[in-house]
């Protein structure tokens, strides 16, 4: 939906409102799949819908109310359930008037839309699979993963006058790929789909799969390890998306509480968030239409920000960031190659799965690696180990990176490859 | 509806499809949050669709949208039919084997006493509300939050053998987190009315106020808890706990799909292969594990799965050998099913049905067991209630659990409080230390209800039940660092 239909949709709802303030925005989305198992097609789906969301606030009390179905009636109808809720809240201390048209002014030009890629096809994407499919049989192994591409769009009007439009287009493409007793995974991620070379991807997974074969076990324990960027950005997802809440820290529920300002990582550390970052960018603005800021969470190990509400901002007497909406680790210029031959004794890890917190309040995170862990013995690799478990406190891990290579989109992150020390594994899997 | 689901099937089967179905499902959600003594949000949402699903050119095709006039309904189908000929392109030369099913008129509606969305919201709020008064009151507890959630989906199904589908279901759920907090660290005790597909009545069956200085007493205590031993204990596992070890070790490796590789590429496969089957020793002979898809305000319990297939109950482990899977009419040939367990759902009219974990319990002991005799046999040992922390390896093999509560046990006795615990092992070796299981009376039903998979991904819900049960000489403490 286009800025001009889109804005004519709010102010229809923002009219029929009459509550003191009004919130309304836009949500929509036209994603297509085509998943891949075993050298064929098994399923391939696309989707098309947009999600008004409306808040209406009378004085601190307020409430919300959302529906798919854009016509007349069913606007007025959500209005009218958005009020409802509302006049039956409490007063809410913490609800603060919507934000003001000026903001738009704060808003960093993002460009993350392109018409190739909001126009691709099914038989495109399928295409693609079936020669990735063609290479990997030839090997004699099996490709498993997904092809998806997709434009969305965010529109917000306020009853304080704020207009707001963003759009956005998304690839992204990961690959598994499987031999008699191994795989190996790549994945590649970008807004435009042309970004995605999908045959390159599946040889990586096909080489790291070859590589992979016929694993033999080794003891857990602390390992040198070098983690892929794919690796290490699952972990900083839960260490820093997850945790940089001001509020919670403040109140002492955080891994992060009375750390502001200080050392708490190793000086090669740097964590930022950029909405215009060219190779990842995101929407320019929140949801209640905050301008999204640059901003630095970490640098040179020092903890410098955290991620405050509009309400806790204002509380604390700190200016409101919101949380992360992309994360880039501050890379460096080790080669992968004389990372490998730094190494006496370690692990190359291709990447996590399953991490979940331990104990949040360290934080303490376990996982599994997948798809490609290798043994590396005096500088080189020595072969494929069997998958192990790990359980690590990232604090103290963000302690012990001695290297850092260039970095790589993984996800909606920037992330380098990383070399860390003593990295703790703690019992192996069968496989 | 049930019109324009017909007219979706019938423009797709003009279009050459020889299979197709429509849904038409609208969602109606309410969540309601507090936090310590304010009202944080209450959200109602309301999401209409429909979901078209062929098989034409040898191959699959999906396309879901919210535009439901008769133009959009059969561009929506058009679109599915255009999709499957874009994957014939690399279709499996051996073609969809889609088993069949004997077409029905069906009709399903959760029983519902207490409408929830009639209820009113003060009620709602000021349970909350006082729950966070009684929580806050106890010295220590810094921070109480609630939350209620309501879900009702009304299905109309239609598919191009004759199969038309109405259902309703509702789900109901209420829990709440006590915070404590130190000078140190942080720990948090959940309460929970567990989700059901019920009304509001299912939450008046819960004492959520009058726990809730206990709850919060706990999480106090949780601070100044002995930390983990490390080594191996025996565990004894409250329903509460056992639920999520349920679902994570057996109820994802019996999804048929998943065995057959699937999911391989994003949440994994399995270690039960189909050519283990009859024969794979999962566990202990004490273990048998039912689905049942029937089984009353089980999340999972909707009459019809989204294949159009009934509700069933059956084994998928009997006297600890895996005997069955959870399936749908895609994927049940490969164990030489004629016909599906009807264990395939989406979770939105705009996603495609996958095979999803039906609602899957461990069945209660033969023999009359207390959870206190229970407890007697253990000489040193853990008491786990509640979910924590959860990890798994893609086959399913390499677990570590948390929880929410543990105690010691010694000599035969519960004593004192323990933090922080974990316990890993292979799944197979886990549930072959399983030695005892309460009887029937102590059988409680417990729910998830953000289970994640396919891509893109699905949220989906099922009940997983159990008594509380033993297990001999688990590694405990792996994770301390």
């Amino acid at each position: 939906m286009n800025r001009t239909t889109a804005q004519g949709i709010l102010e229809k709802v923002l009219k029929c409102a009459k509550a003191d303030a009004v919130v309304a925005s836009l949500h929509g989305e036209d994603a297509a799949s085509t998943r891949m198992s075993d050298n064929v097609i098994t399923q391939n789906v696309q989707c098309r819908k947009t999600t008004l969301h409306v808040e209406c606030a009378y004085g601190q009390r307020h409430g919300s109310a959302s529906t798919d179905d854009l016509h007349e009636e069913a606007l007025k109808a959500a209005v009218e359930r958005a009020q409802t809720i509302a006049q039956a809240s409490p007063p809410d201390e913490e609800y603060l008037p919507p934000v003001e048209a000026v903001e738009a002014g704060k808003y960093a030009r993002v460009d993350a839309f392109c018409e190739r890629t909001a126009r691709s096809t099914p038989e495109e994407k399928a295409r693609a699979l079936a020669a990735a499919a063609q290479q990997v049989q030839a090997a004699k192994l099996r490709l498993s993963g997904g092809f998806a591409s997709g434009a969305r769009f965010f529109a917000l009007a306020n009853s304080a006058g704020l207009r707001a439009y963003h759009a956005m287009t998304e690839a992204s493409f990961h690959a598994t790929v499987l031999g008699p007793a191994g795989s190996g995974w790549a994945e590649c991620t970008a807004n435009r789909i042309g970004g995605i070379d999908v045959a390159a991807t599946a040889r990586k997974a096909l080489e790291t799969c070859r590589a992979a074969q016929n694993p033999r076990p080794v003891e857990p324990g602390p390992y040198d390890v070098i983690l892929s960027p794919a690796a290490i950005g699952e972990m900083m997802r839960f260490a820093f998306q997850w945790t940089l809440d001001a509020k919670s820290a403040d109140e002492g529920r955080s891994c992060l509480r009375g750390k502001l300002g200080t050392q708490v990582f190793g000086r090669n550390i740097g964590i930022l968030s950029d909405p215009a970052e060219p190779t990842c960018p995101t929407a320019p603005f929140f949801g209640d239409g905050m301008a999204v800021p640059r901003i630095a969470w970490v640098e040179q190990g020092v903890l410098k920000n955290l991620a405050y509400s509009r309400f806790w901002a204002k509380k604390q007497g700190r200016t409101p960031t919101g949380h992360p909406t992309n994360l880039r680790m501050k890379g460096g210029d080790t080669s992968l190659e004389r990372m490998i031959a730094s190494v006496g004794r370690g692990l190359l890890v291709n990447r996590f799965w399953y991490i979940r917190y331990v104990d949040p309040m360290r934080p303490t995170l376990t996982g599994m690696t997948r798809d490609g862990l290798f043994l590396i013995e005096d500088g080189r690799i020595a072969g494929p180990v069997q998958q192990m478990r790990f359980n690590e406190d990232t604090t103290a891990m963000l302690n012990r990176v001695e290297m850092l290579g260039p970095v790589e989109r993984t996800g909606s992150a920037l992330m380098p490859t990383v070399k860390v020390k003593d990295f703790h594994f703690d019992s192996a899997t069968k496989f | 509806m049930k019109d324009l689901c017909q007219y979706a099937v019938d423009a797709a089967a003009g279009l050459g499809a020889r299979y197709a179905d429509a849904r038409i499902v609208r969602f109606r959600r309410q969540q309601v949050n507090t936090e310590d003594l304010r009202v944080s949000g209450i959200g109602d949402s309301e999401s209409l669709g429909l979901g078209v699903r062929v098989i034409a050119h040898g191959a699959w095709g999906f396309a879901a949208g919210t535009e439901l006039d008769r133009e959009a309904v059969a561009g929506t189908a058009r679109r599915a039919v255009e999709i499957a000929r874009a994957s014939a392109l690399a279709a499996d030369p051996a073609g969809i084997r889609w088993a069949a099913e004997t077409p029905v008129t069906g009709c399903f509606r959760t029983d519902v006493a207490k409408d929830p969305f009639a209820m009113p919201l003060d009620v709602k709020t000021g349970l909350l509300l006082d729950v966070a008064r009684r929580a806050l009151a106890v010295p220590g507890v810094k921070k109480c939050h609630g939350a209620m959630h309501f879900k009702k989906e009304h299905r109309f199904f239609v598919n191009s053998e004759g199969t038309t589908i109405e259902s309703e279901t509702t789900t109901s759920t209420a829990r709440y987190t006590a915070t404590a907090v130190d000078a140190n660290t942080a720990r948090t005790r959940y309460f929970e009315a567990y989700p059901a597909n019920a009304g509001y009545e299912h939450l008046e069956r819960f004492p959520l106020l009058d726990e809730a200085p206990r709850v919060a007493e706990e999480a106090v205590r949780k601070l100044s808890g002995k930390t983990c031993p490390v080594g191996r204990r025996d565990l004894v596992l409250h329903p509460s706990h056992l639920a999520l070890t349920l679902h994570e070790s057996i109820g994802h490796a019996t999804e048929l799909d998943r065995v057959l590789g699937m999911e391989e590429s994003l949440a994994g496969s399995s270690f039960a292969t189909v050519d283990r089957l009859g024969k794979l020793q999962y566990g202990s002979p004490l273990m048998n594990v039912l689905c049942d898809n029937t089984l009353p305000a089980g999340l999972a319990t909707r009459g019809y799965d989204d294949d159009g297939v009934p509700g069933q109950r059956w084994h998928v482990i009997r006297d600890g050998i895996l005997v069955d899977y959870m399936t749908g009419r895609e994927v049940c040939h490969a164990i030489g099913a004629d016909r599906s367990r009807g264990s395939c759902r989406a979770d939105s009219w705009a996603s495609i049905p996958i095979v999803r974990q039906s609602n899957i319990g461990l069945e209660p002991g033969s023999r009359p067991l207390t959870p206190d005799e229970l407890i007697a046999g253990v000489d040193d040992g853990i008491y786990i209630e509640g979910m924590g922390s959860f990890s798994i390896d893609q086959k399913r093999l390499n677990f570590q659990f948390g929880g929410d509560c543990f105690w010691e046990i010694r000599n035969g006795r519960k004593g004192e409080m323990l933090k922080d615990v974990t316990y890993q092992a292979i799944t197979t070796e886990f549930w072959g230390a399983l030695d005892a299981i309460c009887d029937r009376r102590f059988w409680q039903p417990y729910g998830v209800m953000n289970c994640g998979k396919g891509d893109p991904m699905q949220i989906a819900q099922m009940t997983h039940g159990s008594a509380p049960a033993r297990f001999r000489g688990i590694r405990v403490g792996g994770a301390n660092l």
